[in-house]
């Protein structure tokens, strides 16, 4: 645990100024990545995760706007950068993997031009060279025949071809961080067990750090070194994969465990969380997960929980944490 | 079998091919507009009517001022083998003038164009792309050029220039003027377009990867627009040939000029004896028109991304 922090996210804050009202996506996130490991941030769709990853790039869709809070990268906070400054670190620095390949790609624009683009955007390199380095790319995600489907379209490509193509422009000029958003949702199941083996080999083959986004428990499980689980804007629980996994303290992360369908588990109906994601204008006062908590109690929706630190590495932001004896759904498995 | 066969290979040759080249949206376009009829039809007849602009000189028995009929008594004469379309008012032959009618009606029609896209594309890109004050600025100001009565406005500038400036920079200053008054509703166009593609996530990918955002514009947004563009220019290519002919007709263009329009105001006066004089240019209008219009369709059905099979 004394690798170093690569990226460290200090109560950040993103809003979204929408007519209907202010909507807090990102309400005092706190994270931090460490140099080559992967972080799965995972939470409910809505839960702020995007918006997370979208601050980090400085590329917030309108009317959204960071409010407050710090983005370490590398010593350097990106959000007192100017837009040139982050336009040379986008793409060279931090890299970013969209959800949908089929919609990532520019339809009108053949893969090659699209990543001889990229790589001349950063490198200095005359197009000749950058071609050939595009070659490399697609071969060191594994599409066959580099030489000829790199003068293809994407209309010409299967999903799962577009996002190896995807992954292989993300990871053009070689950044030191990868921020996956979902990127195996849109795909079938066989297709991203592919894909994330690629990135699992690739980011340790690199030396890569990455934030995977993702709702499934199931993906984290397998990629990730810690997970950092987000609910309404804020952090929840952050730990390694393990302890998320087999000592959670956290309710919501529990919840979260129970929903995860399992073979082993063999239950009758699919668990649930009851209620959905809160209304982000107006969020339920103290913990935002109270409303939806069976462990709640009065305090619950006065207090805001901080992000304390149980054991070393563990951190969770529940006020009863101490107190209530929660237990993960898998915990028989752990004493085997 | 051997035709089976054959057949196959070829296709197998042919897909080897397509994989090295890579089939780009306008090789699927050009396929699909290769199998409409209509749009051939309009290009073929665009291509003979930019054909007799090019070799006019060659074409055109007479100069272009040259007035053979004037001394033989020969004016108004219908169409014979001497004069194909007839001879006008003042002897000149029809034929000859209609040839060199073409290469002004192009010029109106390529350079009024011209300049009406080029604000359309610029203000319909900066507005769809920058939006909010700009956005707003912008498009009230298209509101006020799409509801002044166009002819109309373009009349009164053209009367007011000509009182002005006699002479009034004859046909570029009406070919100025159409395309200053006609961009309004295609950059509408544009900027809808524009903002349907802005929130692609191929934008939001390139902005990831550090582009910058004139780099957005031209590389990513404007080639995913540009087949609207193309269509809208072939349309107003076409309206601005019309409406050339209109303000010339009207009496409001350069007389000095040998357009369509010019011939059909001087036929006007004489309709019943010398048809011959106004039905020829009027002939050559619509057709030029029709095939511009023609054209414009075929590109929007081979270019229109929801048309693809």
């Amino acid at each position: 645990m004394t690798a170093k922090e690569i990226l460290k996210i200090e109560n950040l804050r993103t809003y979204f100024d929408t007519w209907a009202g202010l909507v807090k996506a990102v309400d005092g996130v706190n994270l931090d990545v460490r140099e080559g490991e992967t972080l799965g941030l995972v939470g409910e769709s809505g839960s702020g995760k995007s918006v997370t990853a979208l601050s980090i790039l400085g590329i917030v869709p309108r009317p959204g706007k960071i409010i407050d809070g710090k983005i370490i990268f590398k010593g350097e906070n990106l959000l007192e950068k100017s837009e040139s400054e982050l336009q040379k670190i986008r793409g060279k620095e931090i890299a970013y993997i969209f959800q949908d390949p089929s919609t990532s790609l520019n339809p009108v624009l053949s893969i090659a031009n699209q990543l001889i683009e990229v790589i001349m955007r950063h490198q200095e390199v005359t197009k000749k060279e950058a071609l050939e380095k595009a070659i490399a790319l697609l071969k060191l995600v594994e599409i066959p025949d580099p030489e000829l489907k790199i003068w293809s379209y994407p209309h010409q490509l299967s999903g799962g071809m577009k996002q190896r193509i995807a992954v292989a422009r993300a990871l053009s000029c070689q950044p030191s961080l990868l921020l996956a958003d979902e990127p195996t949702t849109s795909l079938d199941v066989t297709i991203q067990a592919q894909i994330l083996t690629l990135m699992r080999d690739l980011t340790k083959k690199l030396n890569m750090s990455m934030i995977l986004i993702t709702h499934d428990m199931g993906v984290v499980a397998e990629m990730a070194d810690r997970i950092t689980v987000i609910y309404a804007g804020r952090i929840c629980e952050t730990a390694d994969t393990r302890t998320i996994f087999y000592k959670p303290k956290h309710p919501y992360t529990v919840a979260l465990l129970t929903a995860v369908p399992s073979l082993a588990l063999r239950k009758e109906k699919l668990a649930v969380i009851p209620g959905t994601i809160p209304n982000l204008i107006e969020p339920p006062s103290g913990c935002r997960f109270h409303p939806r908590c069976q462990y709640a109690k009065a305090a619950c929706a006065k207090e805001i929980p901080s992000l304390k630190e149980v054991e070393p590495g563990h951190f969770v932001a529940c006020i009863r944490s101490h107190e209530i004896d929660i237990k993960s759904p898998l915990g028989a498995k752990a004493n085997e | 079998m051997k035709r089976k066969e054959t057949a196959k290979s070829k296709m197998q040759s042919q897909n080897e091919k397509r994989i090295k080249k890579g089939v780009s949206q306008w090789n699927i376009a050009w396929r699909r507009f290769k199998k409409n009829r209509a749009a051939l039809a309009g290009a073929l007849i665009v291509g003979f009517v930019v054909f007799l602009a090019t070799f006019d000189a060659l074409i055109a028995p007479y100069a272009p001022n040259e007035t053979p009929g004037f001394y033989t008594g020969e004016t108004r004469n219908p169409p014979s083998l001497k004069y194909l379309f007839g001879t006008d008012y003042i002897g000149k032959d029809v034929f000859s003038q209609v040839v060199y009618g073409s290469r002004s009606a192009l010029f109106v029609g390529f350079a009024s164009a011209g300049i009406a896209m080029s604000l359309a594309i610029l203000v319909g890109l900066i507005s769809g792309y920058y939006g909010g004050m700009i956005d707003n600025i912008l498009m009230r100001v298209s509101e006020i050029f799409l509801v002044i009565p166009f002819l109309l406005i373009l009349l009164v500038f053209l009367k007011v220039i000509n009182v002005i400036t006699p002479g009034g920079g004859g046909l570029s200053m009406v070919v100025l003027m159409i395309g200053l008054f006609s961009w309004a509703a295609d950059a509408r166009l544009i900027r809808g377009e524009v903002l349907r593609v802005k929130e692609s996530t191929f934008v939001e990918a390139s902005k990831s990867l550090g582009a910058s955002k004139r780099r957005i514009v031209f590389r990513h947004i404007f080639p995913n627009v540009l087949h609207i563009i193309i269509v809208l220019t072939t349309l107003m290519i076409a309206s601005a040939i019309l409406v050339e002919a209109a303000i010339s007709f009207l009496g409001f263009g350069d007389a000095a000029a040998i357009t369509w329009g010019q011939q059909l105001q001087k036929a006007n006066e004489a309709v019943k004896e010398a048809w011959w004089e106004g039905v020829f240019p009027g002939l050559f209008i619509t057709l030029l028109v029709l095939g511009f219009s023609l054209l414009g369709n075929g590109l929007r059905d081979a270019l229109d991304p929801r048309l693809r099979e």
